[in-house]
């Protein structure tokens, strides 16, 4: 069992710390059970087979989702005595992942794991990459040209907002002038749009339900509680409401018990602890979320291994590995919670 | 050749003739003008959002929730007011919000309970503000730099604290604080944090020495120290000051989402800055008021409430709110001039 | 004059600011070839007049007439492409950009239409610097590393570098030394002498005198003479037009017998490297003391640094007999000193603020507890000090930017006589204050003293240290050249030590 990141010494040298030394001791964020664990299952065998030296290239882990990639990562890494994960300081700066992929490049490490902080301005690098005999796996966020890695393993955004529309569409079968309303992510991005349209797809199929609102927060904890205060002031009465994010999920639960209202059904996305953790005491509005597994974290190093040691996936009759995976995004209520509490972040 | 846009000298020059009423009236006017412009505004929108939305809009609970709203940014934005007077800039704040607010949430603070928390929030913010404070005054750093550097290490160190993870708060009374338990005669402590926050820097900034020579260091920096002002001293504090209301709002911003995150105070630099703006402070320095701040604040807070009441998205939001600034402004010089 | 129509005929012009009618209805002909003065005091309406001819305002009726044609000048490149270019008394030049740069800014010599070609201009840069007869100025040097006086030339040759037909000059000749303006006059000779005519704001009769053709007088936005003869106009005349009314630099009478007693300022070998040399110097209470010497003698140097505005390389500064800390502000405003500087808007005044903060805030821990300012206490005593200056207008409620020059000034000095201060230190007191004005300031400094100020005073102007100093020190280079009483000095002994330095004594 490996301990990722329990007690963080804290960075000395910036110019924060000197004013704010006298609290160093208050920094540890102690906590017990702290590890994000993927299943237990392994891709290919478990048996050690040729050494693989796997780099890893992901964005600044300011986020819950991405810092449970970082770990997913490293903990299957570790998993494997036939692993070295090569892993480089997250970056949201394209230019400055560039350089880390290079890098990665130049020490010629067996395979590129890389998730971009943006798909499409990262092509080029995965390109260089591949044309230097280095496959790639590209995790989750796509690039523009198949060309540019081997393998791409992702999430299903437009299956996310689809499935916890379904999910709703059952929930409320049968309520006559049903009301619903989304409580979207960061609308810059597309995966805000896909998930959007997916939601609304599937709430074509209940003709009884209709979105009435929907106002996009930012991913954040304090945008997720501003926009949902006001929604729930703009709407008096609603039976449900999809929530594109459990991060700002924890703002939106804040608001919504701020505000003293529980007629309605809460559905959640990603897979966080906290989310999960409140749908197993079912005392409050959240029921059910819809995930986006950060497990393909783990699951793309086992591919990155498979490909360094030429072997397929067990499971499936192709000697190849396939060259897309698209993630099902499994609706998590009551029922199933247990299975999937292990696979909770933070 | 580049012609100065100043007011013309003979002008300015001029003396006024004796006789006329007195001044202070004109300037208590003028004074009075900005801040009914910014009324006006704001009483426009009120109607905008009663005709849009009467129920949802005109109702006590949406009061409310506007004014606890605006209460996290109200604070920092008081804090700025007090900076931009002087000549200064702060773009640290929304940073400095965001590692006091996840300081102040680890699991070992927590431990200390609701008094550890709050100390703790306090004083990361008084400790960023004195680290800026130091670095302008008497390292002789730009504003600009000094803060932006600070924005960039407060924000790193609090993403190294959280590790990108959510903390959430788990003593009770700090959460009840953001019930509606906890209102006094129907206002919520945040409210009345802001409030209260509101007249303390009222009053120090116009009837105190220290307001004074907020002012007079923002108006001519090298006038202020050939008239005996510590002018390094004066900077030195306002930057702390403003650090402590920084802190202040982190604590508040705990109790509103029930959380610390590094992604706190988001963007609140430019907010805080936008709305010291409109208010009517000199970007320049020299003229502060913390009634036009609130009021800008108020402002912001009220847009964001109608648009999300009536189901306006952000991108609309967005092109909204630019428009708004640029109108206040120039509602604003129009209305200063023309008097 | 030829029959032909003049070179710019502007007829009735006026514009208004909120509050204020800047102009009422002004007339000015300008003939092709002459120096045409523009007298007034502040506030006259001459800068806002210069700004109509430069295109920079718009004047609200009235018209302009440019040899003989109708023309609207709408932004100042209009006015420039005219051939009007304007010379302002605070230079528009751009500190970061090398001299030809400046010169050519906004009208650059390019190949292929964009790219500048920088050796050209600094060619006719340098060409343009040899007929204003400066040709030491390196058409390469930034702008920010040259002096007041070599920017005004590069101003002008910018001026120049445009086929220029009228050049406005705003004041040209207040930051320069003697032999700067001669050079300065010689120029405008050239100019005149090629047809080209100048408009020339000065507050100083005699240099209107000396290259002045014609001359009109504004008073209160209105032209109240115009075209009189420069050469032989009265003075009194002249002084009445601007002033409406007879006045002459008048100086208040000295105290019988010189103060005894132990002096309250005394300097002692006090240094500033490639500033001044050590300088001993005593003021005692009741006592005037001047500083006389040309721009560069370390005049305001030595001021500042007495004051710990400057820190000092060696000596010191003693306050009724204490010694100062050198360089802190602070502790010479504790010890007593107050400075009115030079640069009053710049270095003293809060132009936003009113006339009571101005005069309050070097004593507001006077008028506040625990930090609590008692406004009506400070209010009735920056009135107080006020009215015993007799600033105008009696209400310090007022901001301080609508005052004179001459009642800005006074503000200063209600600072400091509020302070409680032992020793004034005025630099210029009169730089910016009207003709008119200076007697009354000359006797308030002049009753301060009486009252048992020491007062030292710096002033380029000769006959007003010689006028209100009971005793004088003459610098030159950084050095005291000559001491002695006042009344035993006259304008050429001083001019001739404050140039040639001869040591007598």
């Amino acid at each position: 069992m490996s301990h990722t990141t329990s007690r963080r010494g804290l960075l000395f040298g910036t110019a924060a710390v000197s004013a704010t030394a006298l609290l160093a001791g208050c920094t540890s964020n102690d906590s017990k059970d702290e590890k994000p664990a993927a299943n237990d299952q392994s891709a290919a065998d478990d048996k050690p087979g040729k050494h693989v030296t796997i780099g890893f290239a992901g964005p600044q882990a300011d986020h819950g989702w991405l810092n449970a990639i970082n770990d997913n990562a490293k903990s299957r890494a570790k998993k494997y005595s036939d692993v070295t994960l090569e892993i480089t300081e997250g970056s949201n700066d394209t230019a400055a992942q560039i350089g880390q992929i290079e890098t990665l490049i130049n020490k010629k490490v067996d395979v590129l794991v890389v998730l971009p902080a943006d798909g499409k301005a990262l092509t080029q690098v995965g390109l260089k990459a591949m044309r230097a005999g280095i496959p790639v796996v590209n995790l989750d966020r796509i690039f523009n040209s198949p060309q540019a890695y081997r393998c791409w393993i992702g999430g299903d955004n437009y299956g996310m907002g689809l499935n916890a529309g379904t999910y709703i569409g059952e929930k409320l079968k049968g309520k006559s002038n049903a009301k619903v309303v989304e409580l979207a992510g960061l609308d810059n991005l597309e995966l805000t749009k896909q998930r959007t349209q997916g939601f609304d797809d599937a709430l074509k199929n209940y003709p009884n339900i209709k979105k009435v609102a929907r106002q996009a927060a930012e991913f954040t904890v304090e945008s997720g509680q501003a926009k949902m205060a006001q929604l729930l002031q703009a709407q008096p009465k609603f039976d449900a409401l999809w929530n594109h994010d459990d991060d700002q999920g924890v703002g939106a639960l804040r608001a919504i018990e701020q505000a003293g209202r529980d007629d309605f059904l809460m559905v959640g996305g990603a897979g966080a602890l906290s989310a999960f953790q409140a749908i197993k005491q079912d005392n409050g509005v959240l029921k059910a979320t819809v995930l986006y597994p950060p497990t393909m974290a783990a699951s793309a190093i086992d591919l990155a291994r498979a490909l360094g040691q030429s072997k397929g996936i067990g499971g499936l009759a192709e000697f190849e590995i396939p060259a897309s995976l698209t993630l099902y995004s499994a609706v998590v209520d009551k029922d199933n919670v247990d299975q999937y509490m292990p696979t909770g972040f933070r | 050749m580049t012609q100065h846009a100043s007011p013309p000298r003979d002008n300015t020059d001029k003396v006024p003739p004796v006789g006329q009423p007195p001044s202070w009236r004109g300037l208590f006017a003028r004074a009075d003008v900005r801040t009914l412009s910014l009324l006006g505004v704001l009483a426009a929108l009120i109607l905008i959002g009663g005709i849009t939305k009467p129920d949802e809009f005109l109702d006590t609970r949406n009061l409310q929730l506007v004014l606890t709203q605006a209460s996290v940014i109200g604070v920092v934005t008081v804090g700025m007011t007090f900076v931009i007077t002087s000549g200064g800039i702060d773009l640290s704040v929304g940073a400095i919000v965001a590692l006091a607010s996840v300081w102040a949430t680890t699991v070992a603070t927590q431990d200390y309970g609701f008094a550890g928390v709050l100390f703790t929030a306090v004083i990361v913010g008084v400790g960023c503000g004195l680290v800026n404070g130091l670095l302008i005054a008497y390292g002789g750093m730009v504003p600009f730099i000094a803060t932006l550097a600070m924005l960039a290490s407060a924000r790193g160190l609090a993403l190294q604290i959280t590790d990108g993870k959510t903390q959430i708060v788990t003593i009770g009374s700090i959460l009840d604080l953001g019930e509606r338990d906890a209102y006094v005669l129907g206002v919520p402590p945040l409210v009345i944090v802001f409030a209260v926050v509101t007249i303390i820097g009222w009053l120090i900034l116009n009837r105190t020495t220290f307001g004074r020579r907020t002012v007079a260091v923002g108006g001519n920096a090298e006038a202020a120290r050939l008239a005996g002002i510590d002018v390094r001293r004066q900077r030195l504090y306002l930057y702390l000051l403003s650090g402590l209301c920084c802190g202040i709002a982190a604590f508040l911003l705990i109790i509103l989402s029930g959380s610390g995150q590094n992604t706190n105070g988001n963007l609140y630099e430019l907010d805080a800055i936008a709305a010291a703006i409109i208010g009517g402070t000199l970007l320049s320095g020299g003229r502060g008021t913390i009634t036009g701040s609130v009021l800008g604040v108020l402002i912001f807070t009220t847009i964001t409430n109608i648009f999300a009441l009536n189901n306006l998205q952000s991108d609309v939001q967005q092109i909204a709110k630019g428009a708004i600034i640029v109108a206040a402004v120039l509602v604003q010089r129009r209305t200063a001039s023309s008097t | 004059m030829a029959p032909e129509p003049p070179l710019l005929s502007m007829s009735g012009i006026t514009k208004s600011f909120p509050g204020v009618r800047a102009l009422d209805g002004v007339d000015l002909d300008v003939q092709a070839g002459e120096v045409h003065c523009l007298l007034g005091q502040n506030g006259a309406g001459k800068s806002t007049l210069i700004k109509v001819l430069a295109g920079a305002h718009q004047p609200d009726t009235g018209s302009i007439r440019w040899r003989g044609e109708e023309v609207t000048l709408r932004s100042p490149i209009a006015a420039m492409r005219l051939g009007i270019a304007t010379i302002y008394q605070e230079l528009d030049l751009v500190e970061h950009l090398s001299v030809a740069e400046n010169v050519h800014l906004g009208h650059e010599p390019t190949a292929a239409g964009f790219v500048v070609r920088g050796r050209a201009a600094r060619a006719s840069t340098a060409r343009l610097l040899k007929r204003l007869g400066h040709p030491e100025i390196e058409p390469a040097r930034l702008v920010g590393q040259l002096s007041a006086a070599q920017q005004q030339i590069v101003s002008m040759a910018r001026a120049l570098s445009h086929d220029v037909r009228l050049i406005v000059m705003d004041e040209p000749s207040a930051a320069l030394d003697p032999d700067e303006v001669d050079n300065l006059f010689r120029i405008v000779g050239d100019l005149t002498a090629d047809g080209v005519a100048v408009v020339y704001i000065s507050h100083r009769l005699e240099e209107i005198r000396r290259i002045g053709d014609r001359v009109t007088v504004l008073k209160d936005g209105r032209a109240v003479a115009g075209g009189l003869p420069a050469k032989s106009t009265p003075t009194r005349e002249v002084v009445a037009l601007m002033t409406g009314r007879n006045v002459e630099y008048v100086f208040p009478d000295r105290p019988a017998s010189a103060p005894d007693g132990a002096p309250v300022l005394e300097v002692r070998g006090l240094t500033r490297r490639g500033e001044f040399e050590p300088l001993d110097l005593d003021v005692h209470p009741g006592e005037i003391v001047g500083l006389a010497g040309l721009v560069g003698s370390g005049r305001s140097e030595i001021l500042e640094t007495i004051y710990g505005a400057r820190k000092a390389d060696a000596g010191q500064v003693r306050v009724g007999g204490r010694a100062l800390r050198s360089g802190s502000v602070r502790a010479a405003v504790r010890a007593g000193l107050g400075l009115a500087p030079e640069e009053r808007k710049a270095q003293a005044l809060l132009m936003l603020e009113s006339v009571t903060r101005n005069v309050s805030v070097s004593s507001m821990s006077r008028f506040s507890r625990g930090g609590w300012i008692d406004r009506r206490s400070e209010a009735g005593a920056a009135r107080a000090a006020t009215r015993e200056l007799s600033l105008r207008p009696d209400n310090p409620a007022v901001p301080v930017r609508t005052l004179s020059g001459g009642n800005q000034q006074k503000a200063v000095l209600a600072r400091w006589l509020l302070r409680g201060c032992r020793v004034l230190l005025l630099d210029e007191p009169t730089r910016g204050v009207d003709v008119g004005a200076r007697a009354e300031l000359y006797a308030v400094i002049r009753r301060l003293a009486d009252e048992g100020l020491a007062v030292l005073l710096v002033s380029s102007e000769v006959p007003e240290v010689l006028g209100l100093a009971d005793r004088v020190l003459v610098l030159r280079e950084g050095r005291v050249v000559h001491r002695a009483p006042a009344r035993e000095l006259d304008e050429h002994r001083v001019l001739d030590l404050v140039m040639e330095g001869s040591p007598a004594s």
